[in-house]
């Protein structure tokens, strides 16, 4: 059985246009090949 | 193939020799990124948005410069109403690649060059944010009315149909919930949330029909003038259908009388009428016969009538003309041959005894001359004043008495009075006669110049005297 207040919290505002920019900008892009590119660099700093 | 690390050609190494970075797993996880987009790609193409979605997050997590999956998932969001998230994925994935990203450049395009759009996509979103503030108000009807709206304006903004959705399922219209999520599922089949309202809604629907089966097992009471009668459910069933029977029963009959009616019934009528008609005809025919017998018998009374009327008028005549002979007779002697012959005749001699036909015989016989002189001196009369059929009347009975009358005068006169009046037939028969009989007087001369030499027609040529 669905209970409708919990159900709405799952509802969250939409960006807007006015909002894109900023919502861009919060993005945090880190993928996989930059941990990769940082864990390698940190090794080969630690290695010498 | 170039070292992630330090740009050094690595070719199908597994370890850069120049830096040590590990190019097996660079590898490994750009081939992950592509296996993730291929999963997203076919969830799309059978509108499983959703599911779409999350392989190409998963994707972009591994290798944000997949930019395929970034341009795919663009369109995805697109596809599901979220226009600015579809917005900052595709102006992103320009971003990581301005060179060779012919998708994004072209869904930017198309944004671009209608402005309109974007006002009314973002005028939509505020409207569906301001709906969710409704809802966590407690205004129900107004998110409801503003989701209307949105939904309307957007058909395919999947979020505002889930929501709408909920609304209706708290408010119990059922129907109504499950049109807007079948609605959403036709854009997004796979979304979890879409899928549980489904479900919910035929829970609770099951529920309710639940519910009314144990209604129907209720008792049923009504009431029966003073009387309150208890029955179940069953038993009131059963005895509606009784009615239900009973009036089945009743319909067939109707329908059977109807049947009788129409196959027995009315041809006994018409026969009936026929019959009726016959008779009609028969006694008509009958009192035409009667009538006949009665008109004959009629026309006998008539005739016998008419019979007895003449044998009066006879008797009458028997008298008159007794009467008539005597005078005649009585004239005669007294020396006037001129009322004797008048007044004989108005004697009808047929009508006299033997005797009487004798006396009238011997005294006409006397009076002769003096009758035909009479009818052709007023024959002659007529003659002149042009009446030629009085003329005939007279002439003829002097011929019929004496032919030879005045050397053939009357006889002539007779032909000559027919020609006048056009009897060319009568007119040759008795010219032919004069010319017989007077070939060398006057009359003949003059009836032989009528006639024609072949004797079939005349000639208006006139003799002098």
């Amino acid at each position: 059985m669905i209970d409708f207040e919990e159900e709405l919290k799952k509802y969250e505002p939409a960006i807007e246009v006015e909002q894109a920019e900023a919502d861009i900008k919060a993005r945090d892009l880190t993928d996989l090949t930059d941990l990769l590119f940082n864990m390698t660099a940190q090794n080969n700093t630690t290695n010498k | 193939m170039k070292c992630f690390m330090c740009g050094a050609e690595v070719g199908d190494e597994k370890v850069c020799y120049n830096c040590g970075a590990d190019i097996l797993l660079y590898k490994q996880i750009i081939y992950t990124s592509y296996v993730f987009y291929n999963q997203g790609l076919e969830k799309a193409k059978v509108r499983d948005i959703s599911g779409a979605i999350d392989s190409l997050k998963s994707s972009l997590q591994y290798y944000k410069y997949n930019t395929r999956a970034r341009n795919l998932l663009g369109l995805c969001y697109y596809r599901v109403g979220e226009l600015v998230r579809a917005l900052n994925e595709w102006v992103l994935s320009k971003n990581l690649q301005e060179e060779d990203n012919p998708d994004a450049d072209r869904y930017l395009a198309e944004i671009e060059n209608d402005p309109g759009f974007l006002s009314k996509m973002n005028s939509n979103i505020k409207k569906y944010n301001q709906a969710i503030e409704y809802c966590k108000a407690g205004s129900r009807d107004l998110a409801a009315i503003q989701l209307k709206k949105v939904v309307s304006q957007n058909p395919n903004f999947v979020k505002a149909q889930q929501l709408l959705a909920l609304l209706y399922i708290q408010d119990g219209k059922y129907a109504d919930t499950r049109s807007v999520l079948n609605a959403a599922k036709q854009i997004d089949n796979n979304n979890t949330t879409t899928i549980r309202y489904i479900h919910e809604v035929k829970d609770r629907l099951k529920e309710q029909n639940t519910g009314k089966k144990k209604k129907k097992n209720d008792v049923i009471t009504f009431a029966d003038g003073n009387d309150t009668i208890i029955m179940s459910e069953n038993s009131f069933r059963s005895m509606l259908d009784n009615s239900r029977t009973s009036f089945m029963n009743i319909l067939l009959g109707l329908v059977l009388g109807l049947l009788i009616c129409f196959f027995l019934v009315v041809p006994s009528v018409k026969e009936t009428s026929a019959d009726s008609g016959t008779d009609t005809i028969l006694a008509l025919n009958e009192e035409l016969e009667k009538a006949k017998e009665e008109n004959a018998q009629l026309v006998a009374e008539r005739d016998k009538i008419k019979s007895d009327l003449d044998e009066y008028a006879n008797k009458a005549d028997v008298t008159t003309s007794y009467d008539n002979l005597f005078s005649a007779q009585n004239s005669y002697n007294e020396g006037d041959t001129a009322a004797a012959a008048e007044r004989i005749q108005l004697v009808t001699k047929d009508l006299l005894g033997p005797d009487g036909q004798k006396a009238y015989d011997t005294l006409y016989a006397q009076l002769g001359p003096t009758i035909v002189q009479g009818y052709y001196a007023d024959g002659e009369n007529f003659y002149k004043e042009e009446n030629y059929d009085s003329a005939i009347t007279n002439f003829q009975t002097v011929v019929d008495i004496d032919e030879t009358y005045n050397n053939g005068a009357a006889l002539f006169l007779l032909g000559d009075c027919y020609r006048l009046t056009g009897d060319t037939e009568n007119a040759i028969k008795y010219f032919e006669r004069v010319v017989e009989l007077y070939s060398g007087n006057q009359w003949g001369k003059q009836a032989k110049t009528y006639l024609q030499a072949d004797g079939t027609a005349l000639e208006a040529t006139e003799v002098e005297d």
